[in-house]
């Protein structure tokens, strides 16, 4: 094939210089302008030597004069054509540098960007308009081939990868939920031991399919419905790395990441700890400070290991700010940077290292004021919920003669503990939750019964009165503003008979919905 | 089960919460002892602490704390051994031998049983 065949408009490209092409020949205008000088100044000399020669030289002077002019005539065509080639020539020359310069520098990149933008090989080299000499257009289509098979390679290895991460994330995720759920179940100590080691390592290995999952580009493992406050934040960081037992937090604050970022936030948290925990002695610990600024929240994680030095501190924050970046610079064994990276740039997070005033090196993380919130009071079912509930019951059930002023051990201990009848049996007052359905008047003993046991998720004592006198109204088509109060202090022991049975066949069972 | 696990729970795993100690080091603590609260939260204590003092301002038995806090309740009792060691708290069982002597008698029991069966 040569170079011809496959040229939509054939030029004549530097493959050809040594063939001296025919249509290389200069006009005659330029020659003619070319040989006019000459003529011009020397026709005029030759005429004047003639006629200025006496008569018998005549002849041989014109004779001479005609072969020098003809001489000088054909000296100066060939040099005035020789002159014409070459500018042509470099003209050429110049031509095509410009052109391979275009290739090399528009056209090629042009086309590599779109297949790597995802359009097909054949689809990019079609599209190309630009009139391209054989070997450019070989070159183009062997660049572009590579370049697409390539690409298609790390498209399929990068879904490979995204879609196994988040099967790992899925899993780990699912036994994490199943080690809590046997936390909760099995008492034993060492089972709970056993639960919570493993536990341990579920978590680690979590956090390799989330940093997986980053990098790959695959969507975040964990949605947090909630806002997360900084201590769970914190612990839930430091309890994906191995050496979480040489963590140390130092925290007061009081806000929360906001759910969608929460898990993001946590991993680059743990990224870090781990970074300082893998690099200082095993012995030394890790403290983590939080300072709440007006731009946000600042943490850092200071470690008293290897100091940093400027060229390390400055490969670290290239690192990290490389967020966008694609893989070719990873390692292979040190992903934790480029993952808090890729976190940082998508939830807004500035990283930054310097030297630890602990004698190693201190990572510092901002979480800008949008991704904080302050968590509501109650805002979910966790210990931060309980100062809504008991100490302001006595408030509310003003007929208790002794609030918390005097407490009285035993006093205190029937509010919490069930009370006891003669018989030692745990005892409840008939008519309590009757009464307080019926209305909410003084009078009764105490309507808020035992208001500080396991109602975290059930709201308060006049919730439940409400629930109750709406279905006592229900089965009895009566109005709750007529209670009637069943006799007192009538012991359970002492009346098994048949008629508690009609009565509660009656009357449907106050106790036993009260709880 | 929910379809999406772990959602709702918090983010912190347990061994977290005690540095994954999961026994407690001394056995003063059992189901029911009833646990009182010597002094108030102060602010930087860890989370569940606070909680457990707040709860105790009255007496509270470890089995309910450990329901209010939703921790099993081994991971309870590593906690007040904390708090205990620290002085925080003071814990004291339940009067047992003023209620062992008046149980009732085992007929009556029965009676109840065959009641309660009845109903």
């Amino acid at each position: 094939m040569t170079a011809q065949t496959a040229l939509p408009r054939p030029r004549t490209g530097r493959l050809r210089i040594p063939a001296r092409p025919r249509e290389q020949r200069a006009p005659l205008a330029y020659l003619a302008r070319a040989l006019a000088a000459p003529l011009v100044v020397t026709i005029p000399v030759a005429v004047w030597l003639i006629v200025a020669a006496p008569g018998s030289l005549r002849a041989p002077a014109a004779a001479g004069a005609a072969a020098g002019i003809l001489a000088l005539v054909v000296a100066v065509a060939v040099a005035a054509q020789e002159r014409w080639r070459a500018r042509r020539l470099a003209g050429q020359l110049d031509a095509l540098r410009a052109e391979a310069e275009r290739f090399a520098d528009e056209l090629l990149p042009a086309a590599v960007r779109r297949i790597t933008a995802g359009e097909t090989v054949d689809r990019v080299l079609t599209a190309v308009r630009e009139p391209l000499t054989g070997p450019q257009r070989r070159m183009l289509a062997l660049i572009a081939d590579r370049v697409g098979s390539s690409e298609s390679r790390r498209a399929a290895a990068m879904a490979v990868g995204a879609n196994a991460a988040g099967r790992m994330q899925a899993l780990a995720t699912g036994m994490l939920a199943d080690l809590r759920q046997m936390e909760h179940r099995h008492t034993d100590p060492a089972v709970l031991h056993d639960l919570l080691h493993l536990d341990h390592r579920t978590a680690q290995a979590g956090r390799l399919a989330d940093s997986i999952a980053v990098l790959t580009g695959a969507r975040s493992g964990r949605r947090w419905a909630k806002p997360i406050r900084m201590e769970s934040i914190l612990r839930g960081a430091m309890g994906r790395i191995a050496g979480y037992q040489r963590v140390r937090l130092h925290s007061t604050s009081e806000v929360a990441v906001v759910g969608h970022a929460a898990e993001g936030v946590m991993h680059a948290l743990a990224e870090l700890m781990d970074n300082a925990a893998n690099f200082s002695p095993p012995t030394a610990e890790v403290h983590v400070y939080v300072e709440e600024v007006p731009a946000g929240s600042v943490i850092t994680v200071e470690d008293s290991g290897l100091v940093m030095g400027e060229v390390a501190l400055r490969r670290a924050q290239s690192a990290v700010a490389a967020g966008s970046g694609d893989l070719t610079g990873l390692s292979g064994t040190r992903l934790g940077l480029t993952v808090v990276g890729r976190l940082a740039l998508k939830h807004g997070l500035t990283i930054s290292f310097r030297p630890s005033a602990r004698g190693g090196t201190g990572a510092v993380m901002m979480i800008p004021q949008e991704l904080l919130t302050v968590p509501r009071p109650g805002m979910d079912a966790g210990p931060d919920a309980e100062p809504l509930l008991p100490p302001e019951v006595p408030a509310t059930a003003p007929s208790v003669p002794a609030p918390a002023e005097t407490p009285d051990p035993d006093e205190e201990a029937r509010h919490t503990a069930p009370e006891l009848g003669e018989s030692g049996l745990p005892k409840r007052r008939r008519g309590q939750t009757l009464s307080a359905a019926g209305h909410d008047g003084p009078g009764h003993d105490r309507p808020a019964a035992r208001p500080s046991a396991g109602s975290a998720g059930h709201g308060t004592a006049a919730e439940r009165a409400a629930r109750f006198s709406t279905f006592r109204s229900a089965v009895h088509g009566t109005t709750p503003a007529a209670p009637a109060p069943a006799p007192d202090h009538e012991s359970p022991a002492s009346a098994p008979g048949a008629d508690r049975d009609e009565h509660n066949a009656t009357a449907p069972s106050p106790e036993s919905d009260a709880r | 089960m929910t379809p999406r696990p772990g959602r709702e729970e918090d983010p912190d795993r347990l061994y977290t919460l005690t540095s994954g100690r999961s026994r407690p080091v001394s056995d003063a603590f059992d189901l029911v002892t009833l646990v009182v609260a010597e002094c108030d939260p102060v602010p930087g204590m860890q989370s569940e602490h606070a909680a457990i003092l707040r709860i105790c301002r009255r007496p509270t038995a470890v089995v309910e704390l450990a329901a209010d806090l939703g921790l099993p309740v081994g991971i309870t009792q590593v906690l007040l051994c904390d708090l205990l060691d620290t002085g925080r708290i003071s814990a004291r069982h339940p009067r047992t031998v003023r209620t062992a002597a008046q149980l009732p008698d085992p007929e009556i029991l029965e009676q109840v049983l065959v009641g309660l069966r009845n109903l």
